[in-house]
């Protein structure tokens, strides 16, 4: 069972493909694709730590994975999807700056994590490997954040962070407490949930879901 | 003996074009010529009389035969069906891409000669997209350098590995788009078509015929056979002969090769039916898109070791 995991690079690939689906982020300008990548983005999440389950065998880690997997692969793409479908956006994102360069963007700043983290890390192993790209993940989630201008899209930036920080937590302890994954998942949960409620609001009072329009005094 | 492997390339460069287009009438339900068609058009345009306008330089009539004899060149230095011919020592990438640059400067310059509208149209949008494909072709490239330690396409290819690890797939999917917008294929350019506005290398061949054009086509086909060697080189060399070339060695190379070569042309013929072409000014996207996934190839390999 390991060897072929060892053999395929098959860890390497997983958050290889983690990173890639948070890279071109920065290139869709469809609000659905933007949910699709992150639903495949969680998805692969919840297949590495599942694959990392069957190297060392604990059976938490396997409750972590299927609780990822249905949490943040199934519920909240089922949510956002809905709120895509509620607001009738436009497909179009419109950025502050241009796709090729969020593109360039983001590709700096994942050499950026990796120049730092070059020396004087803790962690070996593949472990070392997927620290680094889930740093790369929550600062490609900030940018996103800070590059839209719809209100989805800042959400679904927010939830790169949050898969980055995961998977952060996830090379650094091999899975925390069940208590807290449970937490975090909730609390995630209800932040999309209250969020997309807003977005909707937004939405509905102002006529248009782009956050500029927020500055202008209402009455 | 192994320095004649560049006449493979030479022959049958055109067989490969007819094959995509077989390939991609096939998928899209067509009979489409046959493979043989090609060669009956460079006869057909090797026969013919040229017209030449009287406004044009020199260098208008000198353009077919640089592009012609550097494409020629480079095809000397790059490994086909062995590693091991008299040309190692100058088989360097960086020399290669530089070579295809001579020939693309030559083209360019002639689109301008005739003083068309579409041929300066055809050049500015080739140097265009030319100064987006060259860097990522470098990275990809530089990928596959890196695990060889050598710039030599004979050492990349003699390393004897399907290099597998996620750094390779990256820099592959890099490279093939690459290939695509080199060869002016379909995303990026239609290569079936004359219509003025989504034109590139046919804009730039438009004041040609007859034997210049018949040169300017079979150099286009043999760039497009040399880049699919380039990346079966690079990204999958099993099978290529390391030492001396005996006849078995010939024959189970060369039937090697002809399988990586099918397999290129139907990839090609896929993505050429299933993508539509894009806009010209949706090109940055897509060749910015590929230049940050071969840097991260490259970023990738120097963090992974793999």
């Amino acid at each position: 069972m390991q060897n072929w995991i060892e053999a395929f690079y098959v860890i390497d690939f997983i958050s290889v493909g983690i990173l890639l689906t948070a890279v071109s982020m920065n290139a869709v300008s469809r609000l659905e694709t933007c949910v699709k990548v992150y639903t495949l983005n969680s998805l692969l999440l919840s297949l590495l730590i599942a694959i990392v389950a069957t190297i060392i065998g604990e059976a938490h880690l396997y409750a972590a994975s299927i609780i990822t997997m249905l949490g943040k692969g199934i519920l909240i793409p089922l949510f956002l999807w809905k709120i895509v479908k509620q607001m009738k956006v436009t497909h179009e994102v419109e950025p502050y700056i241009s796709n090729t360069l969020s593109l360039s963007i983001s590709g700096i700043l994942v050499a950026v994590v990796y120049a730092s983290l070059k020396e004087g890390i803790f962690v070996t192993g593949f472990a070392k490997n997927v620290f680094q790209i889930s740093l790369a993940v929550i600062l490609i989630g900030l940018f996103i954040m800070i590059s839209r201008r719809k209100a989805i899209t800042q959400i679904i930036g927010l939830l790169f962070m949050e898969n980055g920080l995961f998977l952060a937590g996830f090379s650094l302890t091999f899975g925390m407490p069940m208590v807290i994954e449970l937490g975090v998942l909730f609390d995630m949960l209800m932040g999309v949930i209250i969020l997309g409620f807003f977005a909707v609001q937004i939405r509905k009072a102002f006529r248009s879901s782009d956050l500029d329009k927020l500055t202008v005094l209402k009455g | 003996m192994e320095a004649l492997q560049f006449i493979i390339i030479l022959i049958f460069s055109p067989m490969l074009q007819g094959l995509i287009k077989k390939f991609k009438a096939n998928m899209q339900g067509r009979l489409g010529p046959g493979i043989f068609q090609t060669y009956y058009d460079l006869a057909r345009l090797l026969k013919k009389d040229m017209v030449v306008s009287n406004v044009t330089s020199w260098i208008f009539r000198a353009t077919p035969y640089i592009v012609f004899i550097s494409t020629l060149a480079a095809s000397m230095i790059v490994p086909v069906i062995t590693a091991q011919y008299p040309f190692v020592a100058v088989s360097d990438v960086i020399a290669l891409i530089y070579i295809f640059g001579l020939a693309r400067f030559f083209m360019a310059l002639a689109g301008l000669d005739a003083g068309t509208a579409f041929g300066g149209e055809g050049s500015s949008r080739e140097m265009t997209v030319a100064v987006l494909v060259e860097p990522m072709m470098v990275l990809s490239i530089f990928t596959a350098a890196i695990s060889a330690g050598s710039t030599n396409l004979a050492m990349i290819a003699k390393t004897q590995n399907i290099f597998y690890s996620p750094s390779h797939v990256l820099a592959f999917s890099a490279f093939i788009v690459a290939v695509i917008a080199e060869t002016g294929r379909i995303p990026v350019d239609n290569p079936d078509t004359h219509l003025e506005l989504t034109m590139i290398h046919e804009g730039m061949l438009l004041e040609y015929s007859g034997r210049y054009l018949a040169l300017m086509e079979w150099a286009h086909y043999m760039k497009q056979m040399l880049l699919f060697t380039i990346a079966v080189d690079i990204f999958f060399p099993f099978g290529i002969v390391a030492g001396a070339l005996g006849i078995t060695g010939f024959a189970a190379s060369f039937g090697i090769y002809t399988g990586k070569m099918l397999f290129m042309c139907f990839l090609m013929a896929l993505i050429e039916s299933t993508r539509a072409k894009m806009r010209f000014f949706q090109l940055p996207s897509l060749l910015g898109g590929a230049f940050v996934l071969s840097a991260l190839s490259l970023l990738i390999y120097i963090m992974m070791g793999r």
